[in-house]
């Protein structure tokens, strides 16, 4: 199946103000994103993250590289059709309601009376609005403008949803609420692209990520791949033994209530630990094997850049 | 609905809010009553006193009106980024560009129809009776507008309002002034100078061809060649700045 | 961008560039257009609201004299236009506001009266500037004496020019012409000929440059006039010739009916126009 989005080789520079000297922002990216997958896009602020977004939307324009949505030109308004966008912090017009403002989007994409009568109620329902329909928008808190906003994306039931940070104002309820929307969309056939730096939360959802660092792809690939289940190490909490009668077997970092908790590297040494420990007649509270995080990988990603 | 008609639709609706406009249409309002006062200094025709600041003060307040709104309507949108979801959906630059030229023109309309009734029922409560010439100085008054609309959208859609603002201020000043050009001209002698100046002088914009008050207070015929080179001038004009308007929008990165 | 969406853009942008020299072809046309058609005019509607003086010294914001300069020099370009068939119907308002704005600026109605004599040919009109002048400014002598000359010589008012010429002469600074004029006005004086005698004694005894410029300008309105009452008498006895009247001066020294063509004060020909038959000077002369 042809990919959802392909960008490549994608380069855009700026030149601030009227300085010639020219900035090189995105350096090159080039990823693919298949057909109903959740594709987090993730990396330090500064990267070039918005930039490829406003690349891909039309917004500005590259100096040179390609970019397809359903294998046709990103421009084309054919394309554009298929296609939903959440900004990050978005700014709506204030004077009108909630149903108004769907509308009003609505309306671009050709809907008839009818049709978006129901599908605007429908939204509203799904993203926790129902209630608010008749508010103007700038009554709005944060977290209801975010909900407004993700209708707005989801107007034309999209098969593309570009959300870029859309977790950033959510309270924890919000944000369960906003993943439960993502992987429902999955669960119809839909394609998300997600851009964020809230590593959990991509981490809980997305099938593929690419971290972009200062302007270039330095890792990219399937979660489960990049992120193995090789256990790095191992967190033992203990007490009854001495900080020193401990040392060698791995790094203690200091207890509270006269535990210890170490942190051991290697599943023999592990065994040595429990062995020690029960020949001493400590007691072992827990016992944690730690996998490499998403987490771990990026802040290693944007240290080796 | 076509795009470009609810891109107008939401415009409008925007723009009507604009407390600005209102203010504007209460000065205006002002100055129509105050004229009564001024007339009463004059001995003989006060009905030519009134018409005379009525149709000024139209076309004074309708030009303020076109440029204030039109500056800060487009850039509005540029700074608060709602643009930015409105060009992720299927919507080609220039659709954007024109529902927002069609929405402003509108509101203009609005307002300026509001203006006119006001001043025509002054007119016949002062015993001036109905003035067709009124409206048709109105009507051109309209089309001055709707030229300087264009004018603000053009600015706006490279510089701050304050900025675009002015320019639209120079594009008036300079419209009403261009006739001055041609004194000028008939004084240098003839050669490149002359030449070059000729060329600006007709590219220059000349918003005296709207102005129809003259005729309109002194109940002067107008030519109906008149009218119609006119209005074909404002349209034309209009056209030239909206091309230019649009080449300038659909190459601008929205940083 | 794939290679087939660039070209449609480049279309696109194709399209735009016609059409931005089309309609800018479209606005060069039409504005050529619209200037063959005349606009009526109506008597003052050129000039429909220059407020009083008193209004506009309020306004001016303590920039009263830098407005009588601009109002001034707005005027004379005012009054060098021609086409403007009406200018002269509101002289007197229009000089009247560059006085209450700044009423010792003598240049205004010394030129606002020539203006009103030579080209409204109205030295009634010349005098009332005048007076407003000598009103505002008692103590200047160049403003009874300028008027006693239009009084004397064009309204041929010899009563007046001595009252003004005795004025002129009995106030500080004025030159000993002024009493010779005074004592000329008690004799008649009907022909151009004096006119043109006097106007040389003020430039020959002229103390300084502005005086100067004044006869000359008027001895360049006298000599215009002898030379244009020569030059209209010989087209009209080219025309009881010929039947028709000339198409060039020239042809009316090749008929022999003048001797040479007379040329102004400046040494510049002078301008005929063989449709109305008419003949002017070159330039405006208080432009000089």
């Amino acid at each position: 199946m042809a990919a959802v989005l392909a960008i490549d080789n994608l380069r855009k520079s700026f030149s601030p103000g009227f300085i010639p000297r020219r900035k090189e922002i995105l350096k090159g990216v080039s990823l693919e994103v298949e057909p109903g997958e959740i594709f987090g896009y993730l990396g330090p602020n500064g990267a070039g993250k918005t930039t490829t977004l406003k690349c891909l939307l039309g917004l500005i324009f590259p100096d040179s590289g390609s970019l397809t949505l359903f294998g046709r030109p990103h421009l084309s308004l054919s394309a554009r059709e298929r296609l939903g966008y959440l900004p990050e912090s978005p700014y709506f017009y204030d004077h009108l309601t909630a149903m108004e403002f769907l509308d009003f989007y609505a309306r671009l994409f050709g809907l008839k009376k009818t049709e978006r009568r129901k599908r605007i109620a429908g939204l509203l329902e799904r993203v926790g609005l129902a209630d608010a329909g008749r508010i103007p928008l700038r009554k709005f808190s944060r977290g209801m403008l975010q909900r407004a906003g993700l209708a707005q994306a989801l107007v034309n039931d999209p098969d593309l949803l570009i959300l870029d940070e859309p977790l950033g104002g959510l309270d924890p309820i919000g944000r369960k609420e906003l993943r439960d929307i993502i992987l429902e969309q999955k669960r119809r056939g839909k394609t998300v692209f997600l851009c964020s730096h809230i590593l959990q939360d991509i981490e809980m959802i997305c099938d593929r990520v690419a971290i972009l660092v200062a302007g270039r792809i330095m890792s990219s690939g399937r979660l489960r791949d990049l992120v193995s289940e090789k256990i790095k190490f191992t967190e033992i909490e203990i007490s009854g033994l001495k900080r020193e009668e401990l040392a060698g077997l791995g790094e203690s970092l200091a207890g509270q209530e006269g535990r210890i908790l170490l942190k051991v590297v290697g599943e023999d040494k592990v065994d040595d630990v429990l062995s020690l420990v029960l020949s001493r007649k400590g007691r072992v509270h827990s016992l944690l094997p730690r996998s490499l995080t998403l987490e771990d990988l990026f802040l290693d990603t944007v240290k080796s850049s | 609905m076509s795009r470009i008609g609810v891109i107008a639709l939401n415009t409008f609706r925007e723009a009507v809010r604009d407390r600005i406009l209102y203010l504007l249409l209460f000065f205006a309002g002002a100055t129509i009553l105050l004229s009564r006062l001024l007339s009463l200094l004059t001995v003989g025709d006060r009905l030519k006193i009134i018409m005379d600041v009525g149709l000024a003060a139209l076309s004074f307040f309708g030009a303020l009106m076109a440029i204030l709104i039109g500056t800060s309507l487009v850039h509005k949108e540029i700074d608060k980024k709602t643009i930015y979801t409105l060009l992720s959906k299927p919507l080609r630059r220039i659709e954007f560009l024109l529902g927002k030229f069609l929405g402003l023109v509108v509101t203009l309309l609005v307002m300026l129809s509001l203006m006119t009734l006001f001043f025509q029922a002054y007119l016949l409560l002062l015993g001036g009776g109905i003035n067709g010439r009124v409206f048709l100085a109105a009507l051109y008054i309209f089309l001055e507008m709707v030229l300087l609309t264009a004018v603000a959208i053009l600015f706006s859609t490279f510089s701050t309002p304050i900025l675009a603002s002015l320019f639209s201020l120079s594009f008036f000043l300079i419209g009403h002034f261009s006739r001055g050009l041609l004194t000028l001209i008939r004084k240098i002698p003839a050669g490149f100078s002359r030449t070059g100046l000729r060329v600006l002088y007709l590219l220059l914009p000349d918003l005296e061809n709207f102005n129809l008050k003259t005729e309109a207070v002194h109940g002067l015929s107008i030519p109906a060649k008149w009218l119609l080179t006119s209005a074909a001038y404002g349209l034309f004009y209009a056209l030239l700045i909206l091309t230019l308007a649009v080449i300038i929008f659909r190459r601008r990165d929205f940083t | 961008m794939t290679g087939r969406e660039a070209l449609g853009r480049r279309a696109g942008g194709l399209l735009l560039g016609l059409l931005l020299l089309a309609s800018a072809g479209g606005v060069v046309a039409l504005k050529l257009r619209s200037e063959e058609i005349v606009r009526r005019e109506l008597p003052g509607s050129s000039l429909r609201f220059l407020p009083s003086g008193r209004t506009l010294k309020a306004v001016s914001f303590g920039y009263s004299s830098l407005l009588a300069d601009i109002i001034y020099i707005w005027a004379i370009q005012y009054y060098s236009d021609p086409s403007i068939g009406d200018r002269f119907s509101r002289l007197d308002h229009i000089f009247g506001v560059i006085s209450d704005l700044d009423p010792k600026y003598s240049e205004p109605y010394l030129i606002g009266a020539l203006i009103a004599a030579y080209e409204a040919r109205d030295p009634g009109l010349a005098l009332k500037v005048l007076d407003r002048a000598m009103d505002k400014n008692p103590d200047d002598w160049i403003y009874p004496f300028e008027a006693g000359h239009y009084a004397q010589m064009m309204m041929k008012d010899y009563r007046l020019a001595q009252d003004y010429y005795r004025r002129a002469m009995e106030l500080p600074g004025a030159p000993d012409i002024a009493r010779r004029l005074y004592a000329n006005a008690l004799f008649r004086s009907e022909d151009l000929d004096s006119a043109w005698k006097t106007w040389l004694e003020v430039y020959t005894t002229a103390t300084d440059d502005r005086i100067r410029k004044i006869a000359s300008n008027h001895l360049y309105q006298v000599k215009a006039s002898l030379d244009t009452r020569l030059i209209n008498e010989a087209v009209a006895r080219f025309r009881d010739r010929f039947g028709r009247p000339p198409l060039s001066l020239e042809q009316l020294v090749s008929s022999g009916l003048l001797k040479s063509l007379p040329r102004d004060l400046d040494d510049t020909p002078y301008v005929y126009d063989p449709e109305t038959g008419e003949t002017t000077t070159a330039l405006i002369p208080w432009k000089r």
